[in-house]
């Protein structure tokens, strides 16, 4: 594999947010995610993995930064997100989010007026690749093969993460950001469709992030577990530290 | 233009996939569209077109000398010049402008009025045939009824004079030009060239008409003089000043002006009147459209969020709320003027017999149908670019993780 190739290279990135007079500040002193790596983010709800995560997915712009580089590729060279945001190049942010980002949320995200297919397709459309099979043969990897033409709503909750995993997968990015992605299912529907994002990941040979609240689940799928502390501020203020 | 495309695609399957919501829309957009319309069409209806004939009956321009007196061509031509004066043709004495005609399609012998005429007469409907040949008449709508003929038949016309001790009677085919419509004339009449009615009258008198080859004394040579004369003003703004002139050169003249200031006051009146129920209605109107398409884009924010999260531009997002207002702004309309056709022709096959004229009492023409058009895709993008672009200024994160 030879020298190894950071798509995320973080320092002092901090994010702040203040809602109704309760400060809340995440701090990342120093992140760094190799390319192809699988990175487990666990913590209570309402630490702050959201906020990492939207900011690792560039739908959220940090308060500071020390340093921000994104490397998508082998070949290319690191960008500076942080400028980018900076000059307010939205369309370069929304168009790097549509060639190596694919995102799983908690809930939703489907379009609820677009079929399976049609949602799983989504951004290999944007994108302009072909209708090749690969939509199919994802879905059947899924098992969600006899649903693909069914709007999203008549699917169970379920299903509808496993769409959610096909979308963000479909278009091969660079990298897959989870977030939760099983946490309103069941448990043993929550750990079989787990594993089977890690593994289809692992062939694929995608980059992926998961947050979760629950350890135990992921304990034995290999992922790497970023630090995460959070403590009190004497002002009152909720401060998270990931590192990693 | 792929974007542009797929923003189309998403849009369109939205809306379809909504077609509850999308209805619900529509509906609230041509409850106040269409009564809008039918107000519009009642303010033309009524106010524009019937006050405008009122304002423009020639009947209202007329202007009549008192008492008969002297007056000569070249002054009345002279009048005609004028900026103020739409017609001006001297008359010839009443008693002497009878004339007998007689039709082969009836058996009826009728005694009509003969009202001289030209170029520009202005009882007559704008662009109708009038006489240029002396042997040419237009038929009074009760005269052409009675004697049972239409354009292009032939009567045959009639005078006589007691002449030389005894009962002299000429004919004269005349050719039937023209019908003038009832308002122009509610009695038995025939719209002569002067030149007839001036034939007549010397044929009365007794004198000779060589033109026609009727016999008898010379005419003297001085210059002719007419009892009276037809006056019509420009417009009815134009009356009054007209009048005062007439009078100040010593001329009695009659007009119909303190109706003309009743008709004035009234336009006027009125006109406010719709213009301000008319501000208020589109005042409403685009308030409506405006605050139920803003909702619409507050409520499909996290869809909009979603589509940004997978790489739509922010610039591309915005045409998501236009497309769709933009259905609801031309289904809409299609819906508010089907509406309004059918209020319209309720109305105007209710009250249409009421009025005097054919005219209808609710119409819009077509450049009002595409104004309407118009006002409401405007109003429409116009709120859709102000709530899609307050949408596109969240940040993307922020939408998604709204409950």
């Amino acid at each position: 594999m030879g020298e190894k190739i950071l798509i995320y290279h973080l320092r002092d990135v901090v994010k702040t947010r203040e809602t109704e007079g309760a400060a809340f500040r995440l701090r990342v002193p120093s992140l760094q995610i190799a390319l192809g790596e699988k990175i487990a983010l666990i913590g209570e709800s309402g630490c702050g993995k959201s906020t990492l995560l939207d900011m690792l997915a560039m739908i959220l712009q940090p308060t500071e930064v020390g340093s921000f580089r994104f490397r998508p590729e082998r070949g290319g060279a690191p960008m500076d997100i942080s400028e980018l945001w900076a000059r307010r190049k939205y369309n370069r942010l929304g168009d790097l989010r549509k060639e190596c980002i694919g995102y799983v949320m908690q809930t939703g995200g489907l379009l609820p007026y677009m079929n399976v297919r049609e949602n799983m397709s989504l951004s290999r459309r944007l994108l302009g690749m072909p209708s090749d099979g690969t939509v199919e043969a994802l879905a059947r990897h899924l098992g969600i093969e006899r649903h693909l033409n069914k709007l999203p709503g008549l699917l169970s909750a379920g299903e509808r993460q496993r769409v959610a995993i096909g979308r963000a997968l479909a278009h091969r990015p660079s990298i897959v950001i989870a977030d939760e992605p099983t946490a309103s299912l069941d448990p043993i529907a929550a750990e079989r469709i787990m594993s089977l994002f890690i593994e289809l990941v692992e062939e694929l040979n995608i980059t992926v992030i998961i947050a979760s609240h629950a350890w135990r689940h992921i304990e034995r799928l290999g992922l790497r577990r970023l630090s995460h502390q959070s403590q009190r501020l004497k002002d009152g203020t909720t401060e998270s530290i990931v590192t990693g | 233009m792929r974007r542009i495309f797929n923003i189309l695609r998403l849009a369109t399957r939205d809306y379809l996939h909504e077609w509850q919501m999308s209805g619900c829309f529509v509906l609230a957009l041509a409850a106040v569209l269409g009564p809008m319309m039918v107000l519009f069409g009642l303010k033309f209806g009524i106010v524009g077109s019937m006050l405008q004939d009122l304002v423009q009956d020639p009947r209202n321009r007329e202007i009549h000398p008192v008492t008969s007196g002297h007056y000569k061509k070249a002054w009345l031509d002279q009048l005609s010049q004028r900026p103020d004066v739409a017609f001006a043709i001297p008359l010839t004495r009443s008693i002497a402008a009878t004339i007998r005609l007689k039709s082969n399609s009836s058996p009826r012998i009728l005694s009509v009025e003969m009202i001289p005429t030209a170029k520009g007469e202005p009882l007559f409907e704008p662009g109708a045939a009038v006489p240029v040949k002396i042997d040419e008449i237009v038929l009074s709508a009760e005269a052409a009824r009675k004697l049972n003929v239409k354009v292009g038949d032939q009567v045959d016309g009639s005078l006589s004079r007691r002449f030389a001790g005894h009962k002299e009677r000429v004919h004269l085919p005349l050719k039937v030009v023209g019908v003038a419509r009832p308002r122009a004339f509610g009695r038995d009449g025939a719209f002569v060239t002067l030149a007839m009615a001036e034939a007549a009258e010397d044929f009365r008198d007794g004198h000779a008409v060589p033109d026609l080859g009727w016999k008898g004394d010379i005419i003297p040579d001085d210059v002719r003089t007419y009892p009276g004369f037809r006056l019509y003003a420009s417009s009815i703004y134009d009356v009054s000043s007209l009048r005062d002139e007439l009078a100040a050169q010593g001329l009695d003249v009659r007009t119909r002006s303190e109706d003309i200031d009743i008709v004035q006051r009234m336009d006027h009146n009125l006109t406010f009147v719709f213009w301000a129920i008319a501000v208020i209605g589109l005042f409403g109107f685009a308030l409506s459209l405006g605050a139920s398409l803003w909702a619409n884009v507050d409520r499909k924010r996290r869809e909009l969020s979603v589509l940004r999260l997978v790489g739509f531009r922010t610039g591309d997002i915005v045409w998501f709320p236009v497309i769709q207002s933009l259905y609801t702004a031309v289904l809409g309309w299609g819906l508010a003027a089907l509406i309004y056709q059918g209020v319209a022709s309720t109305i105007n096959r209710m009250l249409g017999g009421q009025l005097a004229n054919t005219q209808e009492v609710c119409r819009l023409l077509p450049d009002h149908y595409l104004i309407a058009l118009g006002l409401t895709v405007g109003s429409a993008i116009f709120a859709a670019i102000l709530a899609g672009l307050r949408s596109a200024r969240i940040e993307p994160s922020e939408g998604l993780r709204e409950i």
